[in-house]
């Protein structure tokens, strides 16, 4: 499987090249155009087979995590994946043992050696009543992410072993968790406000954030998508309720 | 203090480099991340020499503008006593500019497009009508000045004109202008082009200065988008 | 009348230069960014203005034009959409023929260049995807917006298969098929609306981005009518 990302960074468009038995799931909605060729199927929750151990629905957001998979048969094809927003995707390589802990509006595309988990507990508590879940990637292989904006690979503590981030020389970072992509598992991380104080936090235009501390690389996108979403959001024509 | 705008033209972000002593002040929700080392004070931006009435009504304005759903005039200042960095970044895509201001110099700057500052800036609200003070259309500038480094953002590009006699923006386009320049907020015509040629308010520029024209319009774009809504 | 396409591809932008009075650029409604003091302004819309009107207030596509036209030299006018993305420039000979999105057109020139909205056929075919298309026949030149960036795909033999909120455009020479993703009605919502089977050979424009996705993305964030107030109380501010 071969993953070109194209019209990098703001319009990015994932051109995975698939060659005959090679197959990739891909979050529902994300497919723009695919030679005809491919076989496609959809993953919903009374789908069978490996790749929902135990699905459950996203119980805060209501979230419900659906997949296509496109698989080339008889003929190499292409098919072409984008995310919802405007923005870059980027690919991360998945070694055995080591488990990416993804914001669930941020994944894209994985192949089937690449296990997604939606059970992740560790920001549960943290997110209640907004429509954030996150997921777990875990096995081998490239998994394609997306981000709101450009995408930082910030490494802390030691460069990452793919050597393509940006190493901080501190080994702690504060982020704003609307700009949190995904990070690696190994990390310790505790989400708190930025403020302390209902008024100060209020005022202070700045919402929950992320303390980040050990080894390992944390996603960062350039632009929130939570602050996006409440500005053109709130100017939007009113909905029924 | 080291600034670096990166992921330009459309996704711009800068980091800052903080020494200790330095002091960057941002507008509210602008923080992406910061070292530990960084301390965060809230204030209203009422300007630096602002008296007491003064930021009793920049105060009211802004809780007001809050409640309404509209820009606050609240600032964090990121100052960090050992050293330190801090990102910063806007709401919206496009690029982030930096213009050093000095003494005697005027800069209007909507205030949608101001994302930080440092140094010795005086802000004033300035408004064209009483229907842009709760988010309607129409213009509301920060009138800077003073001495000190202005951090604007656009939504999209930034294309420079140089206005010679009389030139006409929409209000949605314009990040900055010189002080120099006249402006008056205004329709685009008659009855018949308010209504039906999709122009809202515009702004007509007279005199010999620099006008700020970014590509993209929030409310062109909530304009857009909701025609895919339901 | 000189075109410069600014701030391509993430924020294109078009500024067109007057060589002197009488030339006419026409642009869809709202596009005006800046423009000399001196340029007429004239709205036009196809049926006429109440025809439009009311189309639009049944619901049906409407489509409002502006006509710009110089009244002396050195005058400028900068259009841009309200769809962040690439801005291209296309032109068609006599006869030459090419089908657009109808929310992705900006603006042409040319006195005799055609943008016809009400032909049957294509559009029954789409009506009920969202797909508003526009046939445009030359001499001229068009100028048209992409959601995100602009894909071109050399359509072949073998055919071509695409979700039709990110068709832009395509040449008249392709066939074209309407199905529903996945070809079945399943119980289970695959997330992706009605595809389009093309086949032949001609080119297909495609935007990296979807309009339906982003407006998916907001509605959560949209105020909500209260039934029976009718206006949100401070308490409600304060807790949101």
């Amino acid at each position: 499987m071969q993953i070109d990302l194209l019209y990098k960074p703001s319009h990015t468009l994932a051109r995975v090249v698939l060659q005959p038995g090679e197959g990739v799931r891909a979050e529902s909605g994300a497919m723009v155009g695919m030679s005809p060729s491919l076989a496609l199927s959809t993953d919903g929750p009374m789908a069978g087979g490996g790749f929902f151990k135990k699905l459950k629905r996203a119980v805060l957001s209501g979230e419900t995590f659906f997949t296509n998979t496109f698989t080339a048969t008889r003929a190499p094809g292409e098919v072409l994946l984008a995310p919802p927003l405007c923005g870059d995707m980027c690919v991360h390589d998945v070694r055995p043992g080591e488990r990416l802990v993804i914001q669930g509006s941020n994944y894209v595309a994985s192949p089937d050696t690449i296990d997604v988990d939606t059970q992740f507990q560790g920001f549960r508590r943290f997110f209640s009543g907004q429509s954030l879940f996150f997921l777990t990637a875990a096995g081998r292989g490239q998994v394609l992410l997306n981000g709101f904006g450009a995408i930082e690979a910030l490494d802390i503590g030691e460069p990452y072993p793919d050597g393509r981030g940006r190493l901080i020389d501190t080994a702690e970072l504060v982020l704003d968790t609307g700009h949190l992509v995904a990070l690696t598992e190994g990390l310790d991380y505790e989400v708190t406000t930025v403020k302390s104080g209902l008024i100060a936090s209020y005022f202070s235009g700045e919402g929950f954030v992320l303390r980040v501390r050990g080894r390992g690389r944390v996603y960062v996108q350039t632009r929130n998508r939570e602050a996006f979403g409440r500005e053109v959001g709130s100017a939007l024509p009113a909905k029924q309720q | 203090m080291n600034v670096e705008i990166e992921y330009g033209p459309a996704q711009s972000w800068m980091r800052v480099g903080l020494k200790p002593g330095d002091a960057i002040q941002a507008e509210a929700g602008a923080m992406v991340r910061h070292s530990p080392g960084v301390e965060i004070d809230t204030r209203l931006n009422s300007g630096r020499r602002a008296g007491f009435f003064r930021k009793v009504l920049v105060f009211l304005t802004a809780l007001l503008r809050k409640l309404f759903g509209g820009e606050t005039m609240f600032i964090n200042e990121f100052t960090a006593p050992s050293g330190g960095e801090v990102v910063l970044a806007p709401v919206m895509s496009g690029t982030i500019q930096r213009r050093t201001l000095r003494e005697g110099e005027r800069l209007f700057v909507q205030t949608g497009s101001y994302l930080a500052s440092t140094g010795d800036i005086d802000t004033q609200l300035r408004w064209g009508g009483l229907r842009a003070l709760f988010g309607g259309e129409g213009l509301i500038l920060l009138e800077c000045a003073g001495n000190g480094e202005l951090f604007i953002n656009s939504y999209g590009g930034i294309t420079a004109v140089d206005v010679e006699g009389s030139y006409i923006v929409d209000t949605g386009h314009i990040v900055a202008f010189d002080g120099a320049l006249d402006f008056k907020v205004r329709a685009i015509g008659g009855i018949k082009a308010t209504l039906f040629s999709g122009e809202g308010l515009v702004c007509e520029f007279n005199g010999r200065g620099k006008v700020y024209v970014q590509s993209r319009n929030f409310k062109a774009l909530v304009g857009w988008v909701s025609r895919y809504l339901w | 009348m000189k075109f410069e396409i600014l701030d391509a591809p993430d924020f294109g932008c078009l500024r067109v230069r007057f060589d002197g009075a009488g030339e006419q650029l026409v642009a869809e409604a709202g596009a005006m960014v800046s423009m000399s003091s001196g340029l007429k302004l004239e709205t036009k819309a196809r049926g006429g203005l109440l025809a439009a009107a009311k189309r639009s207030v049944l619901g049906g596509e409407s489509f409002f034009q502006n006509s710009y036209t110089s009244t002396g030299a050195g005058q400028e006018i900068i259009l841009a959409s309200g769809m962040e993305g690439d801005l291209r420039e296309h032109a068609l000979d006599v006869g030459q023929t090419l089908f657009l999105t109808g929310g992705n057109y900006l603006a042409h020139v040319g006195e005799r260049f055609t943008v016809d909205t009400q032909f049957g056929g294509v559009k029954g075919l789409f009506s009920g995807t969202g797909l508003f298309l526009l046939r445009l026949s030359g001499p001229g030149t068009v100028f048209f917006n992409a959601y995100g960036a602009l894909h071109e795909v050399d359509v072949g033999p073998e055919g071509y298969v695409v979700d039709t909120d990110h068709i832009v455009g395509f040449s008249d020479s392709l066939r074209y098929e309407l199905r529903r993703f996945n070809g079945t009605k399943g119980l289970f919502a695959s997330g992706e609306g009605f595809v389009c089977h093309f086949s032949g050979q001609g080119k297909l424009w495609l935007q990296t981005r979807s309009p339906r996705s982003l407006a998916r993305f907001l509605d959560p964030f949209r105020p909500v009518q209260q039934s029976s107030s009718g206006g949100s109380s401070i308490a409600d501010a304060l807790g949101d």
